[in-house]
């Protein structure tokens, strides 16, 4: 397409240079906009259709996950009525000092489509590792919630929930 | 409709300094999945749902949050932090439409 654009323009003869800068500006800023926004790009692809395994990989690259049962409170019912507003909330028991805390919590339901329900960043100021939001699941499967400390240890736990009646029409 | 960004806050009635204060907020918002048309393939159009919720606390960043469709209509998120001074607590929500609604609490201490 940006030969189309050259040729059509070059062929004009008198555009030609200002049309190479133009396209020169363009491009430098096309490639320092991907190199500068790499968490919005991130943030974006957070909600991506994909299956679970996939959507682990890519946001935790593979790194190996600790079970976490003993840190990690998940609250969430066994049985979902409605599957669309099923309450989750996740406590880390965690000193929150500046040096030692948790930095993200993710939920994830593995059978939604899009797997990665949300992800909740922490500042030490929190006092306490705790979140909790409403969240949609799309059929019976495991919710589990990553936490992610600021050391970068993974540490995760899962619980299985039946939904009787799914929430995710996509 | 018109009920879209209406945000609510509730905090606990008595906070005694360096407490920490779990919250929970709530916004009204349609959060609309993705919908298929009858073939199931997805019909692409731009759907308007909660991608960012920010806590601040006296001006600083507390928690926040990353959302994707998956959450639910209406949503709410609960939150701790700890009260050290009186002032502000906010929360703004940002949707893909651009959105931005925001709910204020003031922080007193009983």
């Amino acid at each position: 397409m940006e030969k189309d654009h050259l040729k059509s323009r070059g062929a004009g003869g008198v555009m030609r240079r200002s049309v190479l800068g133009t396209l020169g500006v363009l491009g430098v800023a096309a490639a320092t906009g991907t190199l500068a926004a790499p968490g919005l790009a991130a943030a974006q692809a957070l909600g991506a259709q994909e299956t679970v395994d996939a959507g682990l990989k890519r946001v935790f690259g593979g790194r190996a996950m600790k079970d976490g049962s003993g840190l990690i409170k998940l609250e969430i019912p066994l049985i979902a009525e409605n599957g669309s507003v099923v309450p989750v909330s996740v406590e880390v028991s965690s000193p929150m000092t500046p040096t030692n805390y948790v930095k993200h919590i993710y939920i994830v339901a593995d059978k939604n489509r899009i797997p990665i329900v949300t992800r909740a960043s922490l500042a030490p100021e929190a006092g306490q590792a705790y979140v909790g939001a409403n969240i949609r699941l799309g059929e019976t499967g495991d919710v589990r919630a990553v936490v992610e400390q600021s050391d970068g240890t993974l540490l995760q736990v899962k619980r299985e929930v039946k939904v009787t009646v799914g929430g995710c029409g996509g | 409709m018109s009920d879209i960004g209406k945000v609510r806050l509730r905090i606990p009635s008595s906070i005694k300094a360096g407490d920490v204060v779990r919250v929970r907020s709530l916004i009204i918002h349609p959060m609309e999945r993705i919908e298929r048309d009858a073939q199931g393939k997805i019909i692409d159009k731009k759907y308007n749902y909660i991608t960012k919720v920010t806590v601040t606390y006296l001006g600083k960043a507390v928690v926040s949050f990353d959302t994707t469709q998956s959450v639910s209509e209406n949503p709410f998120f609960s939150f701790a932090f700890r009260a050290t001074d009186p002032g502000p607590l906010k929360v703004l929500f940002t949707d893909t439409t651009g959105g931005r609604y925001e709910g204020t609490a003031d922080i007193k201490f009983s």
